[in-house]
């Protein structure tokens, strides 16, 4: 846990430099478009409220797209500066949490639990509990969103860990609706061997026609 | 002498001055959760349908926690619902949390009580502990944002002006 909470400072950090770049950036960039301005205002010292007058006339009156086109690639300039910068703060945002990930889930302690689901006639899931090696790691409950998008194809990550090289045992329990909307709760377990890299392993729920009903399978991703 | 006794009423003014600026400054940092994000949490309704905070971001919230042996709360969850009703088409979502030890008690008040918002249990109290609850009831607003932008303890009568105005407030960002 201390580590997170470093990492996460590290991050905070992090971004609120990046965030206060941005800030600063932006100001640069208005008061550079500004300064650009500034000698066509200045030119005409005497009078202000005629240069006013002819700035407020001009767009209407005489030409139109010349007199906005100059306006409109500043903006247009800005905007752009804009979305570089922001496109910047999602890349480093990115490869910030790669970097968290790598350094608290090194590949070669690196364990990753993925739920799929496919079809889910005779089962709506509810929640699943998960235990390595008979001690608890996660209790997810899922919200109805949650099902669709699992049912729509997704693939969830439901728990990412650290294991040491040897025998573990994984457990699963779903809980859910089963056939005839009954409430229903499965195991599931597989005994793997975690070597040097990272485990990878699926919890694949699916339907079995011939059977009507649920069938709850934990495939192992060499 | 005149003097002397002007200097210790002056003295007497500062402090408790002081104390009140102090006693301010104290309720108003006292729920660390302000202006924070607001944490995230799945629990289970009392309908039997899961509910995530975080699916509701882009909207404005209302956490109520509650149990059902503490009488301000009833009388609170009823105003509370009456806003619900108003506000809902808005983009309001409410969700009252139950504290009780015993998701029995919760649920027969729940049955007595019909409310128009979602009601949640939290019998492990887990989520009142991430919210540093310690008080019923004990009233969050969140903005659309997630951000935790106001909280009211020993919810009243009297604050029910206040909590619209900044309900209004929040659904008009």
């Amino acid at each position: 846990m201390p580590v997170t909470e470093k990492t996460g400072r590290i991050r905070h950090c992090l971004a609120a430099s990046l965030l206060g770049g941005l800030v600063l950036g932006l100001c640069a960039v208005s008061l550079g478009t500004r300064a650009a301005d500034a000698p066509a205002v200045s030119s005409a010292p005497g009078d202000a409220t005629a240069a006013a007058a002819a700035d407020a006339s001009s767009p209407a009156s005489s030409a139109p797209a010349g007199a906005t086109a100059p306006g409109a690639a500043d903006t247009r300039s800005l905007d752009e500066d804009t979305q570089a910068l922001k496109k910047d703060v999602v890349d480093l945002n990115r490869d910030l949490f790669v970097l968290e990930e790598e350094l608290l889930f090194p590949a070669n302690t690196q364990v990753a639990i993925y739920v799929s689901m496919d079809v889910g006639e005779f089962f709506a899931l509810d929640s699943i509990t998960l235990k390595i090696d008979n001690k608890e790691v996660t209790n997810y409950l899922y919200t109805p969103r949650e099902v669709d998008a699992l049912l729509k194809g997704g693939v969830q990550r439901l728990y990412l860990g650290n294991l040491k090289v040897g025998n573990h045992e994984l457990v699963a329990f779903f809980s859910g609706k089963g056939p005839d909307n009954r409430d229903y709760k499965r195991g599931a377990s597989l005994k793997f061997e975690k070597s040097i890299g990272a485990k990878y392993l699926e919890l694949k729920i699916e339907d079995r026609q011939r059977k009507m009903q649920p069938d709850f399978e934990i495939k192992d991703w060499e | 002498m005149k003097s002397f006794r002007g200097w210790k009423l002056a003295q007497r003014c500062i402090a408790a001055a002081t104390l009140t600026i102090l006693c301010l400054a104290a309720s108003a940092q006292g729920f660390a959760l302000l202006g924070q994000p607001a944490p995230d949490f799945a629990l289970r309704s009392f309908s039997g349908i899961n509910v995530r905070l975080s699916e509701d971001r882009g909207d404005v919230v209302v956490l109520t926690f509650w149990g059902s042996q503490c009488g301000v709360c009833r009388k609170q969850l009823d105003l509370l619902d009456h806003s619900f009703s108003t506000y809902r088409s808005a983009g309001l979502h409410m969700y009252g949390v139950s504290v009780d030890d015993d998701a029995a008690h919760a649920r027969q008040f729940v049955a007595a009580h019909p409310l128009t918002f979602v009601m949640l249990e939290d019998p492990a109290k887990d989520v009142a502990r991430l919210y540093q609850i310690d008080n019923l009831p004990t009233t969050v607003l969140i903005d659309r944002g997630g951000i935790v932008r106001h909280v009211y303890r020993d919810f009243g009568p009297r604050d029910e002006a206040l909590y619209l105005s900044q309900l209004r407030e929040l659904l008009n960002e």
